[in-house]
């Protein structure tokens, strides 16, 4: 059973501010999608490894070298909330 | 006309690029008006791009690339309010490729939001509408590419990307081609992120020498993307017979939930390519009845993390900032920005993987992920292609979708979440009408066998 | 059992040329939002490109601490929001850290390391307010997000703040003979957990350095100590203007990370070879340098453990000694002398303008009798403060030792102006003699030869 609470608990981390309607409305959907969710359950995985890619790779890397960066208009160009060769954010508490 | 065609023929000085382009994006504006498929439209760019063009093997062929594909200096949205005017400051891997052939932007095309969607009906912007019957939906989530790939009169490469079946499904309900190429195949560098281990760019067109001459451009490793792979990219425009391959039909795949009807014109499809000395055989894929909950949890696992970024600093949507605290902030900023199917997914996707429940949903879905692999991999030992629907029905309407539930919405990927979450390749194909509406033919192959793909979709043409 | 139960989580910073997933210089232009790319900030479509130094200097730091070693690993994503968060999720290594159950010696003390593993540095906030309480907003640079991190991470075993502060000291020294990490340009920062014998234990965060940690931990032990008892499970932030801790938000500790493993990344596989092959060619570590100058310059094994526990320092010392026969001198000058100028500085040798070739001036200017050890040991403060060399100092100064006619003559005019003193009455009375031939000469008479001489004129 999917609560209003844990859905609002979520939304919380997820940091999705959501209205009373959204938090209505996916309490009633997501009941029915953790239930399709829960029918996984039904598959025997012991001994089964994990794919978190569905290829193999491994060890890729990269020299260490320097390349040629942004420079500080280019790194900001795509925001207003700038201040003297800052970004800007909201406060830190 | 065929890319290859236009491109010899534009090197060769028989077509003249300017001219070419004035009437090429009226047709591409009309088109736009009609169907609504394009989220930006590059003229001016494109105008910019003649005036000094590598002649290269698509000389001055028009391209139009899903809005999830940054393009530097070009709007990218992803299909969200999120990155409105976003413009990026790189260029993806399969642009800069395709310029540096001589490849022209024309436009930047409609999308689910992020590619969360399978109809396209979720695009902050516009909602595109099939060209053949407008009250019926693209598909998605490359729903635009499939759109101006069925509609315009003239050479065109529609580039889409793939994370649960979004070439295929618009590929199949506007009746082109369209080739979703193994994982790793075209590098990533440059894509907006739905699921990183799920996510493809591929090509949708009419012609499948266009896709064949496309994927010998963009595929290879590229730095910048680790997953790309290394592997040698073959001549992929060399199609060979198909007479010595072997087809299996899964038959999870043409049972229940299917339209008979478009079972049937499956079918009627592979008989063609059996005339042609192509042996066919019935397989099971037997995990297939757990790959869309699998599917759907390593997807909106992946996503919640990766829309994490999009915030209301550095790049995208803002609010102003008064006083409020970060959390705050962030919280305002993604309940405007986002629509409701992202917050819907990025919120499941966050239940998945908290502790408690990380094991029972996030894990046990990856450990799934390996069993629907290895069916693949187990049916590739006896055949070579694997031959299906793409999608259970024809285009919906639009009335019909909007009754639809989340989990309705879905279910509909049923066909192609497998294939997406194992990383194997697949090409969907026009196979006929069922109501005046295109059926397309899913053909998959083992992984980095896209050339089997091709022979086949050649040898239907 | 100790009463106070200390145990460290320290971030270091490599000393790659580039970041860690991205070829943006580490070090440079420190005008903010200089050394950045799409992938530092986290543009959207930006992938991680993970730099091969990174995991080989970790690898010889799991190695060199005694660490087993995973040899197959996935990178993971570590979820969570704040302004410092390029992606707002870090990149690390949660379930497959590179090194485990490894230790690091604190004089006898065995000190067990839980594990080290490998992560993104997030980007600098600064609080246009002054701190993080009184601003409305922060200001943010990227410059820093992506500098590769290594983390260290001890069981509590550690007893006290002062052995925190050595444990830190000896990490020091192991990652610099290592060549992984440089304190003059590189950071290191301590997440410090201390706890009284069957209290709560409380968490300190982001303490940077050496010494600070030692006075957080100090001023934590008192707080606690005072509290008898009452402690509270939670995390605070050090000032080290004033040397208090204060109280942050509880829910920090509440966090859910939600880790997934990075689908970007390719698996990290290490082999047995290459463990051999970084094992093999891991350069001279402080326990075996220890071991060598005591044997090699005939040191004791205090001074050596002094000079080694600072790689500058020993450094300093071997290029000074170069060809030079009594190094035990040259140690103990250092381990004495020349530190306690250096701490009345506030300087490391790293910073000072001493030199091994205008230090060994000043020793050499001893050997030869041109001034004393005594006028040498007034010598150094101003040598280390300026930096000027001891030869142009003593000939400034007008220093030097003083020719024997001229000392007689100086005996002489002393014993002259003060006769009527009674040597033979008052033996002791020959140090005053002496003192004012000390002051007649400034200082550059050597007080043994003026006793001999006083007492044969006398």
């Amino acid at each position: 059973m999917v609560t209003k609470e844990l859905v609002k608990k979520v939304a919380s981390i997820a940091r999705i501010e959501l209205s009373e309607e959204e938090v209505n409305k996916f309490t009633k959907e997501f009941t029915a999608v953790i239930d399709w969710f829960n029918e996984l359950g039904e598959v025997d995985t012991k001994g089964v490894k994990p794919s978190y890619h569905p290829l193999k790779t491994e060890n890729v890397f990269r020299e260490d070298e320097v390349k040629e960066c942004l420079s500080q208009e280019e790194s900001l160009i795509n925001t207003n909330h700038k201040e003297k060769g800052f970004f800007k954010g909201p406060k830190a508490v | 006309m065929k890319a290859e065609e236009f491109a010899h023929q534009a090197r060769a000085g028989k077509i003249n690029l300017e001219d070419f382009y004035v009437e090429y994006f009226k047709q591409l504006r009309k088109i736009d008006s009609k169907y609504d498929c394009f989220i930006t439209i590059s003229e001016e760019e494109a105008f910019k791009q003649l005036e000094k063009l590598p002649r290269g093997k698509l000389y001055g062929v028009p391209v139009s690339f899903k809005d999830a594909i940054c393009t530097r200096g070009l709007q990218t949205t992803g299909g969200s309010k999120m990155l409105e005017g976003y413009k990026p400051t790189f260029d993806a891997s399969v642009v800069e490729r395709i310029k540096a052939e001589g490849g022209v932007i024309v436009g930047k095309t409609c999308m689910d939001e992020f590619g969360l969607g399978g109809f396209s009906t979720n695009c902050a912007y516009k909602t595109p509408k099939n060209p053949i019957d407008d009250s019926r939906v693209t598909g998605g989530s490359s729903g635009g590419a499939g759109v101006i790939a069925r509609a315009i009169k003239g050479p065109h490469i529609a580039i889409g990307e793939s994370t649960g079946g979004s070439i295929s499904c618009p590929a199949s309900f506007c009746g082109v081609n369209g080739l979703t190429p193994t994982y790793g195949r075209v590098p990533r560098h440059g894509l907006l992120d739905y699921a990183c281990s799920l996510d493809k760019i591929g090509v949708l067109s009419k012609h499948i020498s266009d896709i064949s001459l496309t994927m010998s451009i963009i595929a290879g490793f590229d730095k910048r993307d680790l997953t790309s792979r290394s592997e040698e990219v073959p001549n992929y425009s060399m199609p060979q017979p198909v007479k010595d391959l072997t087809i299996g039909l899964p038959k999870e795949y043409f049972g229940e939930g299917i339209d008979p009807k478009v079972s049937d014109c499956v079918i009627k499809s592979v008989k063609k390519l059996e005339d042609q000395g192509v042996k066919v055989k019935k397989v099971s894929l037997s995990m297939s009845k757990y790959a869309l909950p699998a599917y759907y949890l390593v997807a909106m696992s992946e996503v919640s993390t990766n829309l994490a970024k999009l915030c209301g600093m550095r790049y995208g949507l803002e609010l102003p900032i008064r006083k409020d605290g970060f959390n705050e902030y962030f919280s305002k900023v993604r309940a405007v920005g986002f629509g409701t199917e992202a917050k819907r997914r990025i919120i499941l996707g966050t239940y998945a993987r908290m502790s408690g429940y990380r094991s029972k949903y996030y894990l046990q879905a990856m450990k799934v992920r390996t069993l629907i692999i290895n069916d693949f991999k187990k049916a590739f030992k006896s055949v070579d292609l694997l031959a299906a629907p793409s999608m259970p029905v024809i285009a919906p309407r639009f009335d019909e979708v909007d009754k639809l539930t989340p989990l309705e919405n879905y279910k509909m990927d049923i066909l192609t979440v497998a294939p997406n979450l194992a990383g194997i390749p697949m090409l969907s194909t026009p196979c006929g009408e069922v109501s005046g509406m295109p059926v397309g033919l899913h053909l998959m192959a083992d992984h980095l066998q896209e050339r089997k793909l091709i022979d086949a979709g050649v040898a239907l043409e | 059992m100790s009463e106070v139960i200390i145990g460290l989580e320290t971030h270091v910073q490599l000393n790659t040329k580039s970041k860690m997933f991205c070829n943006c210089p580490t070090l440079g232009d420190d005008e903010p939002n200089t050394r950045t790319c799409e992938v530092c900030i986290g543009a959207p479509g930006s992938k991680p490109r993970l730099n091969k130094a990174v995991v080989s200097k970790a690898l010889a730091i799991a190695l060199a601490l005694n660490c087993k070693i995973n040899k197959q690993m996935t990178w993971d994503r570590k979820s969570y929001f704040y302004p410092d968060m390029g992606k707002n999720y870090q990149i690390t290594q949660y379930d497959d850290p590179i090194g485990k159950d490894g230790y690091l010696m604190v004089n006898d003390h065995k000190i067990r390391i839980r594990r080290v593993h490998m992560e993104e540095d997030p980007a600098r906030l600064v609080h246009p307010g002054g701190s993080i309480l009184n601003s409305d907003y922060v200001l943010v640079d990227y410059n820093r997000s992506g500098v590769p991190l290594v983390e260290i991470v001890t069981e509590p075993d550690l007893d006290s703040p002062e052995e925190a502060r050595e444990y830190l000291r000896q990490l020091t020294s192991i990652l610099e003979h290592l060549g992984v990490y440089d304190s003059g340009d590189f950071t290191m920062k301590s997440d410090c957990n201390i706890s009284l014998k069957g209290g709560e234990r409380v968490e300190i965060k982001n303490v940077s350095g050496l010494r600070n940690p030692e006075l957080a931990l100090k001023g934590e032990l008192a707080r606690q100590q005072r509290l008898h008892g009452k402690v509270k499970r939670e995390t605070r932030q050090f000032n080290p203007v004033d040397g208090t801790t204060h109280a942050l938000r509880t829910k920090e500790s509440e966090m859910d990370y939600g880790y997934i493993v990075d689908p970007d990344l390719p698996w990290l596989v290490i082999s047995d070879d290459q463990i051999k092959e970084v094992k093999d060619s891991l350069p001279e570590l402080p326990a075996g340098r220890v071991k060598r100058f005591v044997k090699e310059y005939k040191m004791n094994p205090g001074q050596a453990y002094t000079l080694v526990s600072d790689k500058a320092l020993a450094d300093f010392f071997e290029q000074s000694v170069k060809g030079y026969k009594n190094a035990s001198r040259v140690a103990a000058w250092i381990d004495t002398q020349l530190l306690k100028c250096l701490n009345y500085n506030k300087e490391t040798i790293r910073e000072s303008k001493v030199t091994p070739k205008s230090f060994m001036e000043l020793i050499e200017l001893m050997d030869s009798g041109v001034i004393t050890e005594r006028l040498g040991k007034e010598l150094i403060k101003d040598f280390v403060s300026t930096g000027v060399s001891p030869k142009k100092l003593v000939q400034k100064k007008g220093l030097g030792r003083l020719e024997l006619s001229d000392l007689e003559k100086v005996v002489g005019k002393v014993l002259k102006d003060n006769k009527d003193l009674d040597l033979k009455n008052n033996p002791k009375q020959i140090n005053f003699l002496i003192g004012q031939v000390l002051k007649a000469t400034k200082g550059q008479a050597d007080p043994n030869k003026v006793r001999e001489l006083i007492k044969k004129k006398a």
